[in-house]
């Protein structure tokens, strides 16, 4: 389906080819698969893709995902972190691609979103939901994050959300989700985030390092900057 | 992913086979979820590589690659075998560069050229209508324009750009930049190329084919020990890990060995296996102090008051009450103790002046050879006055007798040490020798006997040419009254009983040092009684903690003259093994010619970063510390206190002692253009104009625009994150952005301004026209960067990695593809040079560029000052070379530096190659490489050269050129090596001429260098490579004034610094916690001050740095500091109380670790630990929370300018101003409010990571 086509481009690094490309984008986010809701909020990050200055929206990009680890756009950057599981995952998804019949080209590694999101718009839509309701969790925390920061991003993770109907009661999302929106002038709030989690060893040989992932989730939910 | 449903639970399958006697079995049921297990060890290949940071372990690791993509490493275990009786070097590797890896898919990578988007804006409006050049000119003539990227480093607001248009910037700022001011004010920063020296070679190659200045990081990073070159004139050199083993006694001193030498640690605990006892130095309960069979928790920076106290215990009960012969034997053949020194008189004092030379005596003493740098000795056969082989006088103008054979004049002689019995003095006389003890503070224990301790010494009188008569004395007897042994000679401040209240003995470092006297005494004769039965094989591991200190040499000069008192130099599991930042690289000699294109054009232009940054960020506007502080109060004649600090560094580059950078306030291409046309000689040209004062020296003036750094690359490094000493003051003025500095400088406060240098009212903030930071991921450096490239990490290039710890080359290769835009180091200069060659032909061509050299160690030029004579004040005449540095004339080809940069020059045949003062024809190297690289097929200048195009080409240069890798050169250099000393070192290589050890080899398996001449330790099947093995066994002199290892240092200003001799000097006073500093305390605030140390971590660098989330993990997850229990009480601290320390430097706030591991008055923060991890923001400075130099501000020593006297000549990382930084105070206060400053500081700020 073009709207995951659409996403991609979206959630790409903004130049003058994106900006050009918005109307569309537009159109093609009309196809049907997202919700009406959903459509109608993308609208501010069309609108602004379309108008603003193309330094500043580049700025903009760089500073959310190039350089704020939380909002990476490397999903398995939140599953994963830095430990070792992260090559085996990387492969997984990169035999699916091949599997799907398609290569990397460019420099992006596998598990970038708008990677993600052009192979699946080559797939059938059931399967593309199945896929991405894999990510579920993660996406939901990344929608979250950039809900906090007030950016119009915050828009197409929404509206990936939104189509696989994901449940952010689930225990997964919970744990990216179950910081609240700390004052960073409170002491108590801050010393529950250092706080040192409990090392549970289970029989899951890909569950990773509780601790390193537990920490990470923790540190995010310092308000960062609004950017609109 | 669960096997629940697959696996049978509660049946078992009939239908079973089985094979193989039972061992196997046949099964019916579902079997896939074993392919879980198969698929986690699937790969496509395995690739060997190791981590190239800054750490000495160089451990080999296979790295695992599936489709592409790195899923794992393991340690590589296939070291070559050591020999029978020693264990094996492996496994080597530790957790820190296991977690390396999965930097490589972080999100903290830099995965495209990064630009401020303010500058990108203002270059691409420029670019529309002019060229590269004259665009880069307009934003630099528009002041406004370049404020406004300048001024907010550090705040983001990056963007993308291709790697065409971030080069095309970059060469932009390098022609502008070389044509307005000169090449020189291209800076470039990169430290410890060992760790990936290609790497290193790529920046440093490019920086001196076009003329930049390649800036020294080992004496920066205060890892150089001074005493090192002081004692040996030697760089550092080291015993290998595997020679713990060999060792009888093991002192560790101030080194964390378990912590930070995690690879190489198993040697230290299978030589305790084996029996060899351990005593442990540092003053917290370290975890090296767990394995010591003795600790001794010396208060922190009283190191030297220790080792005073051991070696008075050692001389007296092994030299004077009873001699060992092996002791006396090796002092009297391997060190200065037997030289005669001249007693000079001060008024009616006596005190220790130069040695004595030939040339003191009639006729020189038969010898006609720079008579003046040959020391002179008593022949104990003849009772004559003897000119022993080896002193330096013997090493340049003649061959054959630069060597320790106990001969003179070609008779064989055996110098006296001592004139102690009465046939050989002709008086005892009080000789006076300074004493710091007085001059404590900060809590250090003062011990105030004024500042002379006059001790009676045996003295002979001598009558030298002119008839003058002159009394001297041995270095040994001066030595033992400079220990205060009573040797029965009468007087004061001398001592028989180890009780006694005289500095030195036991109970007085008891007092210092809180170490009881019996276990200083205990430890003191259990080293030596070591020492004599196993003839030498004594060890002192010894560390940071103990080199960072101002006074640093005067720790280390302890130490050494403990393991020369005892023999253990140049013995296989004796000796002084320093670690830090001292990563040996091995095959120096051929990669010399690499990195600093010494194919193309010498000399390269080096520059002593310490003095540099102490200028250019201005800290010495700020400096605390006046001369007369440190001054002796027997220092001879002089204007020694009228001086600052700055004006000794300035003099010392006018004499041509340091380097400067930049050189000249003038353009050097526009000095040689005008030499040119007058007809003159540069060097002539030059010294005329300095001396009417037409030319200036840029050191002069510092902070006139004309002598600003302009440009900096920093690649391999985090100098803003880690090693920036007085990190704020680089933020103020050479970056010019928001800074925590809470000092005022000298005009503010009204104090003494230094006298050399021109004082500007108001100092430059933001010098740097260009900062680009070359790395893989966001540090610190590259936060504050103008321009950031991405740079391949470990796994993703060619490069080769050598250490100190163990004798092999180790190679980096590429198991993947760089990431993202990224590239290596080799390509990104290359793809620079090519951009630079591209537009710089519209206002550079051919120029003829003048480069200043100071006299340089291991040539002439280090015997170029006896006397030290300034020609400024007119005291001599301005020779370059000789009274000043060297102007030399260089053929710059701007329009070919790409060419010049992938090609191997011609001089590599027309000159040849060499190191260390000894050089070789190089013609069939230079053949051979042509064959294995192939020769530049293009038209144009480099036609038919041999090709450096790839890293690996590169590699393959640095091990064709170097003995330690090419039998067949390591053969010629030790017969060159043989002319000078006169003897036949050549068996040291023979038989390995055919061994060629090539990048293919490497990749295979780790292969042991050749030994060589470079190196003053070897190879073999008998003894494991340690340093001055070859001093000692070969006969090979040191590179010192006397060639042997050197105890006295006679320079003027060693004497005037109160260095001469070894002695205790406390931690000096930075007044960094005065009053300006506690302004900032409310009424009553519980604080407390204490003394900041930074030693090294353990879950951080050196093998990762301290963003990494799985080593954040293990510790606390963001910046720490450790306290006493005790501290904690005064100031109501709990373990993880946030804090802030701060003085007039600046400010941390970091978490507090409250453990009984640490000695009360001091603090721990462990180095490097990030500003863009979790760091909340500072009450005082309003400002993000600093890196652990954010309190630091470097002070420069004299003694450590010296140059053109033997071992105190300049080398680049050799000898030179460090940056000391442990003599720091800093007051701490709990955090009551903290603030995580997350809103915009401009438009945009930060982000929250």
């Amino acid at each position: 389906m073009k709207t995951f086509k659409a996403l991609s481009a979206l959630l790409s690094y903004p130049s003058s080819d994106l900006q050009q490309a918005v109307p569309a984008i537009r159109a093609v986010l009309g196809e049907g698969l997202l919700p009406q809701s959903a459509v109608a909020a993308l609208e501010p990050l069309l609108l602004s893709l379309e108008n603003k200055d193309i330094y500043d929206l580049q700025e903009r990009y760089v500073l959310l995902f190039d350089r704020s680890r939380t909002l990476s756009l490397n999903l398995f950057e939140h599953v994963h972190g830095e430990s070792r599981d992260r090559g085996g995952a990387m492969v997984d998804l990169l035999e699916t691609y091949r599997a799907g019949g398609f290569d990397l080209a460019g420099t992006e590694l596998p598990d970038h979103l708008p990677v993600l999101l052009e192979f699946l718009s080559t797939r059938p839509v059931a399967e593309a939901r199945e896929i991405l309701a894999d990510a579920g969790h993660i996406l939901i925390a990344l929608a979250e994050r950039l809900a906090r920061r007030e950016t119009a991003y915050a828009a197409a993770l929404e509206a990936l959300v939104a189509f696989i109907s994901a449940d952010p009661r689930t225990e997964e999302a919970q744990v990216l989700l179950s910081q609240p929106d700390d004052n960073p002038e409170d002491l108590a709030a801050l010393d529950a985030v250092w706080e040192e989690a409990q090392v549970t060893f289970g029989p899951d040989p890909n569950a990773g390092c509780p601790v390193s992932r537990d920490i990470l989730a923790r540190m995010d939910p310092q308000p960062a900057p609004r950017i609109q | 992913m669960s096997q629940l449903l697959d696996r049978l639970n509660f049946l078992t399958s009939l239908r079973k086979g089985t094979f193989a006697d039972g061992h196997g079995q046949t099964t019916i049921e579902n079997r896939e979820w074993e392919d879980v297990y198969r698929r986690r060890w699937q790969h496509d290949k395995i690739v060997r590589s190791t981590h190239g940071v800054n750490c000495t372990g160089s451990c080999s690791w296979k790295i695992y690659v599936k489709s592409g993509i790195v899923t794992w490493e393991t340690q590589q275990t296939d070291y070559p075998r050591t020999r029978p009786d020693l264990p094996n070097h492996e496994p080597r590797g530790c957790a820190r560069g296991a977690s390396y890896s999965w930097y490589l898919y972080s999100a903290n990578r830099v995965k495209t050229p990064l630009i401020r988007a303010r500058l990108l804006r203002l270059w691409r409006e420029k670019r529309k209508s002019m060229d590269p050049i004259e665009a880069w000119t307009a934003i630099q003539n528009d002041p406004a324009a370049r404020a406004s990227y300048t001024r907010i480093r550090g705040k983001g607001g990056f963007v993308r750009a291709s790697w065409d248009e971030a080069t095309e910037i970059v060469a932009a700022a390098n022609v502008y930049t070389t044509r307005k001011y000169g090449p020189d004010r291209v800076f470039g920063f990169s430290p410890i190329p060992a760790m990936s020296m290609v790497s290193y070679a790529a920046g440093t190659r490019y920086l001196s084919l076009i003329g930049g200045t390649c800036m020294s990081f080992y004496d920066w990073y205060c890892d150089l020990p001074p005493a090192s070159p002081q004692t040996w004139g030697e760089q550092t050199d080291v015993p290998e890990s595997a020679d713990w083993y060999n060792a009888g006694y093991l002192l560790l001193w101030g080194s964390n060995v378990p912590q930070t030498r995690t690879p190489d640690a198993h040697f230290y605990t299978e030589a305790r296996y084996k029996g060899t006892k351990s005593a442990v130095i540092c003053p917290d309960y370290s975890e090296a102090a767990k394995f010591g069979d003795i600790w001794l928790n010396a208060k922190q920076g009283t190191d030297a008051a220790l080792g005073m106290a051991f070696g008075h215990v050692i001389l007296r009960e092994f030299h004077l009450d009873r001699q060992v012969p092996y002791f006396t034997d090796y002092c009297r053949k391997y060190s200065d103790m037997p030289m005669l020194v001249r007693i000079e008189r001060q008024g009616d004092r006596l005190v220790p002046g130069q040695q004595l030379r030939a040339s003191d005596f009639v006729r020189s003493l038969g010898e006609k050879n720079n008579p003046d740098w040959k020391t002179v000795g008593i022949d104990e056969i003849s009772g004559k006055v003897v000119v022993p082989n080896g002193s330096i006088g013997f090493r340049w103008g003649e061959t054959g007798k630069w060597n320790l054979e106990e001969k003179a004049a070609n008779k064989d002689i055996r110098l006296k040490l001592s004139l102690i019995d009465k046939a050989d003095h002709d008086k005892v006389a009080g000789v006076d020798f300074p004493y710091f003890g007085g001059a404590a503070t900060n809590g250090f224990a003062v011990d105030d006997r004024g500042g002379i301790l006059t001790r009676s010494v045996p003295l002979k009188k001598i009558k030298l040419a002119g008839g003058e008569e002159v009394l001297v004395a041995t270095v040994f007897d001066l030595l033992c009254a400079n220990y205060s042994l009573d040797r029965g000679l009468g007087g004061d401040h001398v001592a028989k009983d180890y009780d006694a209240d005289v500095p030195f003995t036991p109970a007085w470092a008891e007092r210092i040092t809180g170490v009881r006297r019996d276990k200083i005494i205990q430890v003191a004769r259990e080293f030596a009684d070591n020492a004599e039965k196993t003839k030498g094989r004594s060890m002192v591991i010894i560390g940071a903690a103990m080199n960072h200190w101002f006074h640093m040499d005067m720790n280390y000069r302890a130490v050494i003259n403990m393991l020369v008192m005892c023999g253990c130099v140049g013995q296989s599991g004796g000796g002084w093994a320093h670690y830090v930042g001292q990563e040996k690289l091995r095959p120096q000699t051929g990669w010399t010619a690499l990195a600093f294109a010494l194919d193309w054009a010498r000399p390269p232009r080096h520059m002593n970063a310490t003095s540099a940054w102490y200028a250019h960020t201005d800290q010495w506007r700020y400096e605390t510390v006046r001369s007369q502080e440190i001054l002796s109060p027997t220092a001879p004649a002089g204007d020694w206190s009228r001086l600052s600090l700055i004006d000794y560094n300035i003099r010392a580059e006018r004499m041509g002692w340091l380097p400067s950078a930049p050189q000249l306030k003038t353009n050097p291409l526009e000095i040689g253009r005008a030499a040119k046309a007058a007809g003159v000689e540069v060097k002539d040209y030059v010294a005329e104009r300095l001396k009417s004062g037409e030319l200036q020296m840029s050191c002069e003036d510092p902070d006139a625009p004309e002598n600003w750094p302009r440009n900096l690359f920093v690649w391999r490094s985090n100098l803003l994150g880690s090693s920036g000493k007085g990190h704020e003051y680089f933020l103020k003025h050479l970056l010019g952005t928001d800074h925590g500095v809470q000092g005022k400088d000298l005009g503010e406060e009204g104090a003494v301004k230094p006298v050399e240098a021109v004082w500007h009212e108001r100092a430059p903030e933001g010098k740097l026209d260009l900062l680009v930071t070359i790395d893989f991921r966001m540090s610190t450096t590259a936060v504050y960067a103008d321009i950031v490239l991405p740079t391949a990490s470990w796994y993703e290039k060619d490069d080769m990695n050598t250490s100190d710890m163990h004798p092999f080359i180790h190679p980096l290769q590429a198991a993947v593809d760089p990431a993202y835009e990224s590239k290596t180091d080799w390509e990104i200069f290359k793809a620079i040079a090519r951009k630079f060659s591209e537009i710089a032909p519209s206002v550079l061509g051919v120029e003829s560029d003048v480069v200043q050299l100071p006299l340089q160690h291991d040539s002439p030029g280090e015997i170029a000052q006896g006397v030290v004579r300034d020609w400024k004040l007119g005291e001599c005449e301005l020779i370059p070379g000789k009274t000043a540095p060297a102007y030399i004339s260089i053929e710059r080809d701007y329009a070919n530096i790409y060419k010049r940069f992938t090609a191997l020059g011609p001089l590599m045949e027309k000159i040849g190659n060499g190191g260390k003062g000894i050089a070789w024809d190089t013609k069939n190297e230079v053949h051979h490489l042509k064959a294995l690289n192939g020769t530049v097929t293009e038209e144009g200048v480099t036609k038919g050269m041999a090709r450096i195009d790839t890293a690996i080409d590169a590699a393959e240069v640095v091990l064709m050129l170097a003995p330690e890798t090419n039998g067949e050169v390591a053969v010629k250099a030790w017969e060159v090596l043989g002319k000078a000393t006169g003897r036949d070192h050549r068996h040291l290589a023979e038989g390995k001429e055919d061994e060629k050890i090539r990048f293919r080899d490497i990749a295979a398996q780790p292969r042991k260098i050749i030994s060589s001449p470079t190196w003053s330790g070897i190879e073999s099947e008998e003894v494991c490579y340690n340093a001055g093995w070859t001093n000692v066994h070969e006969l090979i002199p040191w590179r010192t004034v006397t060639g042997r290892q050197q105890l006295y240092q006679d320079h003027e200003w060693m004497r005037a610094f109160g260095e001469g001799f070894v002695t205790w000097r406390p931690p000096v006073d930075l007044k960094t916690v005065g009053k300006t500093a506690t302004r900032a305390l409310a009424a009553n605030e519980p604080h407390v001050v204490l003394n900041f140390l930074t030693p090294h971590q353990k879950w951080g660098i050196h093998s990762t740095y301290t963003d990494n989330l799985l080593m954040l993990t293990l510790n606390r997850g963001g910046p720490v500091v450790w306290i006493s229990e005790v501290d904690a009480k005064k100031v109501g601290l709990v373990d993880n109380d946030w804090v802030e320390v701060f003085n007039i430097n600046g400010a941390i706030t970091a978490r507090a670790v409250v453990s009984q591991r640490m000695k009360e008055g001091s603090m721990f923060m462990y180095h490097a630990q990030e500003k863009i991890v979790n760091t909340p923001g500072s009450q005082l400075t309003g400002k993000r929370g600093g890196i652990h130099n954010s309190v630091t501000r470097i002070v420069l020593k004299p003694t450590h300018m010296i140059g053109g006297y033997a071992q105190l000549a300049y080398g680049f990382n050799y000898y030179g101003t460090v940056g000391s930084n442990r003599d720091e105070f800093v007051i701490v206060r709990k955090l009551s409010k903290v603030d995580w400053l997350d809103e915009p500081a401009t438009q945009i700020t930060e982000a929250a990571e």
